[in-house]
Formats: C-alpha cells, structure tokens, sequence
C-alpha cells in the first residue's frame, strides 16, 4: 500500500517546480505551462486527500473541476497569446514592456 | 436543502444564465449597425437580476445545493451592489462599445461570477466562482484586440491570475486534507475540534490569502494593477477596480468568519491554530495602503494614477478587516458603495474626456476648468471625495472605518491610515490644481453630449447625497452583516 | 498477488528479448560515420529548413475551440455513474447542460471560425443581402 504522505510529497514537488517555472520561463507559453503543473499538483492532492482522508469523495469532484477551468483558462490563455503574437511577433514576456514608467 | 429545492431561491442567478444564453443567440441574428441593441437587452437583464437580488433580502439564512451556497443578507446586499457596478459601467461603456456585442455578454457572465462569488460556501465553489469571474475579467482586459497596452495587460493578468489562482487552489488542497471537509462550516467545525499542526495551517491560510489577496489587489499580490489598469479599455478598468473587487472582498470576509472567526463569540480568530490573523491583515492593510499611496505620487497617466488610488483604498478597508466586529464589516460594505460612486465617477470623466483631451496624461487636463466646468467640478468632487475630504461622502467612508479601529484600539494603524489620507491629498489635489490653476492662454471650451452630462450627474448625486445623509445605508449595512453574530 | 506471477514474467522476458536483439544487431552491425547519416530522418526526403516551422494561427483557433468541447466531455462521466439512481433529474440537467454547449457551438459557427479559411460572419453577410 503506498502512503499518502508519497502523494504528497510528489504533490509538493511538482507544485514548486510549477512555481520555478512561472519565475524563470521568459515565453509567455512555457509560463502557462508552470500553471498546468501547479493545478496538476493541486489535483494530485486533492484526489490522493478523497482517498485516504475523506469519508465522501469531495475530492474527486474538485479535482474533476479543476481540470476543465484549467482547460479553460489555458484556453483563454492561449487565444490572449495569439493575439499578442499577431501585434508583436514575439512571446517573450521581459519584452513588454509598453506601459513601463 | 436539496438541488431541486433550492432552484426557487436561485432566481437572480438562473434568469441571468438564461438571459445570457438568449441574448447571445439573439446577438448573433441582430445586423452590425443594431448590435447596441445588446447592450441594452444587457442592461434590461442585469436591472431584472437586481430587483430579483434584492427581493431575496429579506429571506432568512438558507443553505442551497446542499450547502455549496448559502443565501444571507450579506451575499444579497453584495449581489445588489455588483449588479449595480455592472448596470454603471453598461452605461460608461456604451459611447464607445457601439459595435462590438460580445463585450456586454462578457460583462454579464461576470456579473453572474460576482453573484456567485459573494454567496459560496465550499471550497469547490470558491474556485469555480473565482474562475469564473477572473477568466472573462482577461479577456475583457484585453478587449482592444489591435491595442498594445490593451495586449498585454491581459497577457499580464491572464498570467499572474492563473498562477495565483494555482497557488490558492493548493491551499485550498491542504485545507482539505487538514480537515477532510470542502464545506467552509464543516472546515470551521473540524479546525475548532481537533488540534492541527500550526505549521500546514499557518501554510494554507498564507496561500489563501495570496489568491483571495490576488483578487482584491493587495500589496504583496498587486503587481500586475498598474499595467491591467493602464492598459485596459477605461470601462473594463473602472468595472475591475469594483465589481470584482467587492466580490474578492465579500468573498474574503465571509472566508474570515466562516473558517478562521471561533463559532462561539465569533469576533475573534481561532485561537488553537496560532494564526497571528489580526496582526498579519494590520501589516497586510498598512503595505497596501502605504505602497499604493507612494506609487501614485509621481504618476504621469491619470489611469494609472488611479490605478495605484485603487490599491491604496483596498488597504482602507482591510484596516477595518483587522478589527473582525460588526462596526468593522459596516464600514467596509458603507465603504464599498461609496467607492462604488467616487472610482466610477472619476473613470467615467477620463472616459467622456480622452477624446476631446486627446491624452490619457494628468497633464492633458490642463485647464479643463476653463474648458468645461461641470466636468472639472464634478472631477474635482471625485478627488475630494477620494481623499477623504469633507462633506463628501469619501469622508463619511473613511470615518467609519476610522471609528472601527480606534474603538478597539488600534491607534498606530489608525495614525498610519491618516497619515495616508495626507499622502493622497497631494496627488488628488494635482489633478485639481491642473484642471484649475494651470490655463493656457486660449480656451477651447469642449462641447459635452447629453448623455455624458446626465451620467455624470447620476454619479455626481450619490457622492454629495451620501456626504450629507448616509443614515439608510449605513442602517443596511449593519443589518446584512447581523446574521454573521446571530441577531 | 499470485496471479500476477505470470505478469511479471512476461515482463522480465518481454525486457529480455529486447535487450538481446538490440544487442546483437548492435555487435553485428557495420558501422561508418558518414555525415548523411546524422541529419533527422525526414521519410527519405532530405530535411529543409529548420525544425521550429511557424504553424497556421488557424491550427491554434481551431485546437482551442476543440479543447473546450473536448473537456466539457468530462463530465459525463460522473454523470453516467449517478445516472441510474437519479433518474429523469439527472437526464434533464444533463440536456441543459448540453444545450448551453450548443449554443456556443452556434455562436463559433455562425462567426465563422469553424471553416479553415474564416469567411465573413455568414449571418451579417446574409442580412445584408436580404435587407438592402
């Protein structure tokens, strides 16, 4: 039987590399991937909760809504991406910088 | 109370997902000079789902959905008021939405995000109302599709939002697993039952507050404001520095009381967690306000000037968070509605003045006295009432949240708050000094339309009104908040 | 366990055949260091250009309108597990469910960014037509 306290730990580390991403990723893209990792750490922790500590599965269900909404945030994400791609030919977030004072 | 059950009591929020979905079908038969039809079947929705909202007032507490939601004055006096930003800011738009349809959809998708947002009761519902509001809040941002600034502040905010709602979203994971319940009483229940390790607890409260503190605009979690609010079209700013932000409000107190406020006395925190919470908003509030007053100081855009005035103000009202009574959340929901009027009043005359100035700079406004009085009064009222200056109603706001804190003593943060009331006046008083005092040597007077004269009345008459009879308001706002301490 | 055995055994052999046939192709082989033979395999065609090609934008549209139907999908699951003991609530909630799907279906297509190359919006283009 594998512990939870396992989950939880793979959970944690795949948060903080979600994390890491977001902070070092200059492509708009790669960031958005870093956000898929921390919600897929949030679901690992969620479902591995239902299992072993909940009486219900309350869980599940949550994790179920997570990953449509981050489908769909991803979605808007992307469409936003695009449209920036079209304006400016590039994805590197450290380049905008249009409304710095 | 079970799903079907609860249906009945669910009224403002079906018929604005059934209008939604009619009025999008009914966008899409319309011909391209008569879209702004929609705009007024919008209005025509969100005026329904008001009334409907606030029919509910007088219901007494009810659980739904098996306790997903709870319907309580509170939730209701939220969903008048963001229905109403919604209402306001249809009308800011409409000069210069004529084509584009899809925009007000948008807007009333997020008015049905805020409903949500201020009536949730679970963990699952937190998220998805977040999700909700957050996710059209980008694409609204960045509705100017052919406009740089416009690009990437939604590109900005599309990336912040979705890491913070991650970050939020993996406290919200501890906490389940702390205590094995998504129903914010049942998590109240099991905090206060068992004793948890400080250390998880201290983590998820910590991730929490980033997401909801996201929301709201609080200093650490700010960053991406003022970029968002230059950028955005000038509606969708003055929408996002108040609907949504009185939903991240309503949303975080309701957090407060029903997870970390003890059941019994509930106007103090739970105490076996070792939650420093007072201590921890005080700071929070002090950094918010402080941060947003000195950045404002040397700004240039009078949106973004704005901008950082926005975040200063949601560090006002935490000041009246830190206190956890009854005053306290009176303040904070008077505040609101007053904030409400003043933030709306101000964007609605850089809104119906960009055009003629030609510029989003303060300096633009030069001699906008001269040029148009009504406008710079009504602008100068804005900023008065923004400072805190009597006897508007920005005063009365700021004196009940005052009052709040100093009644349980917290005098330095009450200092510090005045002292940032001193730090506003100098930029709000620029732009006065800008618009009266500077003039150049012609005057090209502006010719205002109607409709801009009579919305700026409409927002320039609860400002005065509330500065010298705020009695009702106030008397509302203390009766939504009494549920929370059982009377 | 102890039906598993079997499992695991073709596993271990599964593994094993592989590794020896790799192995002895890779002492019977000859082998010439050309420069052809490091460039990517392209089917047979020599490669030209770059592998970091630009994509047609409308690839991304279309994906994107995919994803979100694709994941909406999802939850019909949970709902065909409760669906025998809900019954009629459950089918009609589910039917409302997918009726909103539909119409955003009927607004993508209706603007036109279902077809591969985007016409003009078909409804405006039509009430022009009839109208004038």
């Amino acid at each position: 039987m594998i512990q939870l306290e396992s989950y939880l730990i793979i959970s944690a580390i795949v948060f903080v590399l979600g994390i890491f991403t977001i902070l070092y990723k200059k492509n708009a893209v790669g960031i958005l991937m870093g956000v898929e990792l921390i919600l897929n750490s949030v679901n690992l922790n969620f479902i591995a909760f239902a299992r072993y500590i909940d009486t219900y599965i309350n869980g599940q269900l949550v994790a179920i809504f997570i990953i449509i909404l981050a489908a769909s945030e991803a979605a808007v994400a992307l469409a936003i991406i695009l449209n920036m791609y079209r304006d400016r030919r590039s994805v590197d977030v450290t380049k905008m910088d249009e409304m710095k004072n | 109370m079970n799903n079907l059950n609860s249906l009945q009591y669910f009224l403002p929020e079906l018929f604005l997902s059934a209008s939604i979905l009619i009025i999008i079908i009914v966008d899409l038969l319309l011909k391209k000079d008569k879209k702004i039809i929609t705009a007024y079947l919008s209005v025509l929705a969100v005026l329904v789902a008001f009334f409907l909202a606030y029919r509910q007032y007088n219901y007494a507490f009810t659980s739904l959905f098996e306790g997903m939601i709870v319907l309580d004055s509170f939730a209701v006096y939220f969903k008048v008021l963001t229905a109403l930003s919604t209402i306001i800011v249809i009308f800011i738009s409409m000069p210069a939405f004529r084509r584009h349809s899809e925009y007000y959809i948008l807007l009333l998708v997020v008015t049905l995000g805020m409903f949500l947002m201020v009536e949730v009761n679970d963990l699952l519902m937190i998220i998805i109302a977040m999700e909700m509001v957050g996710i059209i809040s980008y694409v609204l941002a960045g509705f100017n599709k052919f406009n740089m600034k416009s690009n990437e502040a939604s590109l900005k905010y599309v990336l912040y939002g979705a890491a913070s709602t991650g970050v939020m979203a993996f406290g919200f994971s501890y906490i389940y697993g702390l205590t094995g319940h998504t129903n914010l009483f049942a998590i109240q229940q099991a905090i206060v039952g068992h004793s948890l390790q400080p250390l998880p607890v201290f983590i998820a409260f910590v991730m929490v507050v980033a997401g909801l503190g996201y929301k709201i605009a609080m200093v650490p979690f700010h960053f991406w404001v003022p970029d968002v609010y230059e950028g955005a079209p000038t509606p969708i700013t003055a929408f996002l520095s108040v609907g949504p932000k009185a939903a991240g409000i309503a949303l975080f107190i309701r957090f407060l009381i029903t997870v970390v406020a003890h059941p019994a006395s509930q106007t103090t925190f739970i105490q076996n967690v070792q939650i420093q919470a007072p201590l921890l908003l005080a700071v929070l509030a002090v950094v918010t306000m402080t941060l947003g007053n000195v950045s404002a100081l040397g700004q240039k855009n009078i949106k973004r000037m704005l901008g950082y005035s926005a975040i200063a103000h949601v560090g006002y009202m935490m000041m009246a968070l830190v206190v956890f009574n009854t005053r306290g959340f009176t303040a904070i929901m008077f505040y609101m509605v007053v904030y409400m009027f003043m933030n709306f009043g101000a964007f609605w005359v850089v809104q119906s003045m960009t055009p003629h100035l030609g510029s989003e700079d303060i300096s633009a406004y030069k001699g906008l006295g001269y040029r148009h009085p009504l406008t710079a009064v009504a602008m100068a009222v804005f900023m008065l009432s923004l400072t805190g200056i009597p006897p508007f109603a920005g005063f009365i706001g700021k004196v009940y949240l005052f009052a709040a804190i100093i009644k349980q003593n917290w005098y330095t943060l009450a200092v510090i708050g005045v002292i940032n009331g001193v730090i506003s006046l100098y930029y709000y008083a620029y732009v006065i000094k800008v618009m009266f005092l500077d003039r150049d040597e012609e005057i090209k007077a502006i010719s205002v339309p109607l409709y801009d004269r009579v919305l700026l009345w409409l927002l320039l008459i609860p400002v005065l009104a509330l500065g010298v009879y705020w009695g009702p308001l106030i008397d509302l706002a203390h009766n939504s908040i009494g549920f929370f301490f059982g009377n | 366990m102890t039906g598993f055995y079997i499992v695991f055994l073709f596993l271990v052999l599964g593994m094993l055949i592989v590794a020896v046939t790799l192995l002895l192709s890779r002492l019977l082989q000859p082998r010439k260091r050309e420069k052809d033979k490091f460039i990517p395999y392209e089917c047979g065609i020599v490669p030209e250009g770059e592998a970091w090609i630009q994509f047609n934008n409308r690839f991304y549209v279309i994906a994107l309108i995919f994803i979100i139907f694709d994941v909406e999908v999802l939850f019909l699951f949970p709902w065909a597990v409760v669906f025998d003991t809900m019954g009629m609530v459950a089918f009609v909630e589910m039917m409302i469910f997918i009726a909103i799907l539909l119409v955003g279906l009927a607004y993508v297509w209706a603007k036109g960014d279902l077809n591969w190359v985007k016409p003009k919006p078909r409804l405006a283009h039509l009430a022009k037509k009839k109208g004038e």
